[in-house]
């Protein structure tokens, strides 16, 4: 009874949180747009988290997705500028999200720093090269191809005014794409050993340092998908919109990691906690609730649940 | 009169059985082995007498008073001590000050810490135990683990009464020499003898036949939660012991040979050198079984790391079946056919969180592949099923997860990881290590048959029956050389043990 309140504790908390906005906003949240909009919100953030999830089932993290996102943000923003085409400016902002993450991973697997304190120094350095070379502006207007920013407002239309947005298709193709990778592959396999026992999975014949290499490689991909969706969204790019990302994007694992009765992270779990963390928003934003109050709850609720679902495993 | 008492203990968790009519008497200046496989019920009796577990039923009595342990404290305050395997020490902290850890320091001009001072009652308490070769001004992380040990001893020894406690009456032991060498076990023999004369009562948990016998004045042995026997040492057989722990006979100890060995090499090693080892050199053939002794960290377990890969480079040579390999990392190790069983179960087998399926096929992933990546689950569970019944595994299946094993099926999971493959050359440091003596048997026999098949074993063990009846040759290091290799034909234990360490006047402390 108590390891089962453990395991669904944070799934039953989501539930109360819907229910209470339910509640509290009867006309508009639980409707068929709302949460198509939740799932518009959520989508960039979702994606961050689904691959950052790929770096924490080794034990690791990355603290530079969100700095990697406004860079990638701000290189396709640059490429449009210059006259390039839509997908010239996507694939050079996929390539230096993952030229970023495989840097990371050189550091965390073949230097040996510890990935806390590689990713904090590379966070840092995206984050002054998008200041660099955008001139620390924000990049709008005629610049970007309405192709581009058009991609964002766009859906599959469902029903009257109701569409599924084509953020929520890419996010979800990124959940099916990790969830498939971790769950269904040896490589996945493998990186749930390491992050199990780096040393066991070492001496029984796995590679550590090339998968920690590659999974990092993923997340900075990840991470520039999250930027470039950004980027779409409002039009424009600039050197500071993706870092929020960062944060959410590891409380929304270690929420999933909650639920797990090893405490494993896994992306389904990974995806309830990106629904917690945007529901919250969606909501307190409906009852024009102060989104400080918004950053207050979250941190608490991130507290909460590790601390209730971390009581009894680690005793004595 | 008995110091401590225990009658009919019975526990249950969730329904299971963990004891069911424990009893226990030791008596003051007795060392008292408690002995049976793993999942008899020691841990259990002992965590009761720990206050970690609250007894069902049953009664505690000291000196013929009853006592109830409700908690730690309660068991410290009757003068119970427990020395486990794994120390908790405070590593940077020196030796005194481990000893002395949370009492009062003695001071200088009422502020400072008076070192020496603080120096000398460590050193003094330590030589209370014949304890002379340990600084008390060292840091504890410089000692090795029996040294470790020894403090642990020495902190629970130490006469506590001006801090309230009772004075250590009753120590217990739970596998206290699983990670020593024969000298550090000698001399916590030697330690342990002290103790007893002066009137201390030791209950000394062991899977080690021989040293229980060396050491004990009595045991009891536990089975399936209740006590089957208490016998005083003296005049008693080891063969019983075993027929008492596991109930079932055994015709002998260790299972027969199978086959003669062949005349075909499997194993090359020439001129192997690293950091630690000097010119290593030597051929393993196939169905033979190659023992590696030596003293704790003479080279026979970085013999065997240093052939896998596993810390990095080395100079020289290794040849499997006549064809030269190069072997820089675990990974090539297994690709190319070699099967590695690590010292460590815990922090170096296992992935504890994962399932057994999932320990088994580590290295051998790329065998159950569909599609080029997806992973095939049936046929991973297929294999950890058939695998785990050649190493008679006991387990719920292969979803299993493996922290939720015993001991010895842990090393069976590690074991049927190592013969999947399947591998030509094996290579085992300590397999038998911590392991129940049913497992182990298992284990010899597995070792047997894998021989018959023409696979060649090469096992690094620091308990030396296991060499002498298992192997066909055994290796003697010394200092990271090979010190000499003898067959073992004809070969005693006291005569091995002789080789370990070195000649008579070689210096033992």
């Amino acid at each position: 009874m108590a390891s089962a309140l453990k395991t669904y504790g944070t799934l039953i908390g989501f539930v109360l949180v819907v229910l209470f906005f339910w509640i509290e906003i009867p006309d508009t949240f639980m409707t068929a747009k709302n949460w198509l909009n939740i799932s518009q919100q959520v989508s960039m953030l979702a994606v961050v988290a689904f691959t950052m999830t790929i770096v924490m089932v080794m034990g690791d993290f990355d603290l530079s997705v969100g700095s990697m996102a406004s860079l990638a943000g701000i290189v396709a923003a640059l490429a449009f500028r210059d006259g390039h085409g839509v997908w010239v400016g996507v694939a050079l902002a996929l390539g230096v999200g993952l030229l970023g993450g495989l840097l990371n991973g050189v550091l965390v697997a073949y230097v040996g720093i510890l990935p806390f304190v590689a990713t904090l120094g590379t966070l840092t350095v995206y984050s002054g090269l998008a200041f660099l070379v955008s001139g620390g502006k924000t990049i709008f207007g005629r610049d970007i191809p309405t192709a581009f920013s058009g991609f964002a407002r766009s859906g599959i239309p469902l029903a009257d005014m109701v569409s599924l947005p084509s953020l929520t298709i890419v996010a979800a193709v990124v959940l099916l794409v990790v969830w498939f990778t971790l769950e269904q592959t040896t490589f996945g396999r493998r990186l749930y050993a390491i992050g199990g026992n780096k040393e066991a999975a070492r001496l029984a014949g796995i590679r550590v340092r090339r998968l920690r290499f590659l999974a990092f490689g993923l997340s900075g991909l990840g991470a520039a998908t999250a930027g470039l969706m950004y980027a779409s969204r409002v039009a424009s790019a600039n050197p500071t919109q993706g870092s929020g990302l960062m944060l959410d994007a590891i409380a929304a694992v270690f929420l999933g990691m909650t639920m797990s009765e090893e405490g494993e992270p896994h992306v389904a779990a990974t995806l309830i906690g990106v629904l917690i963390l945007g529901v919250l928003g969606n909501g307190l934003t409906q009852m024009s609730i102060d989104s400080y109050v918004r950053e207050v709850l979250i941190g608490s609720i991130i507290v909460l649940a590790v601390a209730s679902s971390s009581l009894g495993k680690t005793k004595g | 009169m008995s110091l401590l008492s225990i009658q009919d203990l019975e526990k249950s968790f969730a329904g299971a059985k963990a004891l069911g009519g424990a009893c226990l008497d030791v008596r003051a200046g007795e060392v008292h082995a408690l002995m049976g496989e793993n999942g008899a019920g020691k841990s259990t009796l002992i965590k009761v007498l720990a206050g970690v577990v609250k007894p069902d039923t049953g009664s505690i009595a000291i000196d013929g008073a009853p006592v109830a342990i409700g908690s730690p404290a309660d068991a410290l305050r009757l003068g119970l001590r427990f020395i486990h395997q794994e120390l908790s020490v405070v590593p940077h902290l020196s030796v005194a000050e481990n000893i002395f850890l949370g009492r009062d320091y003695p001071r200088r001009w009422g502020v400072m810490i008076d070192w020496d001072g603080l120096n000398r009652r460590a050193a003094a308490v330590l030589a209370g135990l014949g304890v002379t070769h340990i600084p008390p001004g060292r840091k504890m992380a410089r000692l090795s683990v029996g040294d470790q040990m020894l403090v642990k001893i020495a902190t629970a020894f130490q006469d506590a009464s001006v801090d309230g406690d009772a004075p250590a009456r009753l120590y217990v032991m739970d596998e206290p020499t699983a990670a020593l060498s024969a000298e550090e076990s000698q001399r916590l023999f030697a330690v342990i003898r002290r103790l007893r004369a002066a009137g201390a009562g030791i209950i000394y948990v062991s899977h080690r036949l021989d040293e229980v016998m060396e050491l004990a004045d009595r045991l009891t042995v536990l089975r399936d939660g209740a006590t089957v026997a208490t016998r005083d040492i003296a005049g008693l057989q080891k063969l019983e012991v075993i027929e008492l722990m596991i109930g079932r006979r055994f015709a002998e100890g260790y299972p027969p040979r199978l086959a003669p060995v062949s005349g075909e090499v499997a194993l090359g090693v020439e001129h192997l050198s690293t950091g630690y080892l000097q010119d290593v050199s030597f051929e393993v053939h196939k169905g033979e079984i190659l023992g590696l002794a030596g003293l704790e960290g003479a080279g026979q377990s970085e013999v065997i790391r240093a052939i896998v890969g596993a810390d990095g480079g080395h100079d020289g040579a290794v040849s499997l079946a006549g064809r030269p390999v190069r072997i820089e990392e675990p990974v090539s190790a297994w690709a190319k056919g070699l099967a590695f069983l690590p010292r460590e179960r815990r922090q170096e087998g296992l992935v504890s969180s994962a399932s057994i399926a999932g320990n088994v096929s580590l290295p051998h992933l790329d065998d159950l592949v569909r599609f080029g990546l997806v992973l095939d689950r049936a046929a991973e569970a297929e294999q950890a099923v058939d695998l785990g019944r050649k190493v008679k595994l006991k387990s719920k299946g292969p979803k299993q997860k493996v922290r939720e094993l015993s001991g010895g099926n842990q090393q069976k999971v590690v074991f049927a990881r190592a013969i999947a493959g399947p591998p030509e050359v094996l290579l085992l440091d300590e397999p038998t290590r911590g392991v129940d003596v049913g497992a182990r048997y298992d284990i010899h026999a597995l070792l047997r048959e894998l021989t018959a098949e023409g696979k060649a074993v090469v096992l690094a063990s620091s308990d030396l029956p296991e060499l002498v009846y298992m192997a066909d040759r055994i290796i003697v290091f010394r200092d990271g050389r090979v010190a000499t290799t003898v067959s073992t034909e004809g070969l005693d234990q006291a005569r091995l043990a002789a080789l370990c360490f070195g000649s008579p006047a070689a210096p033992s402390a």
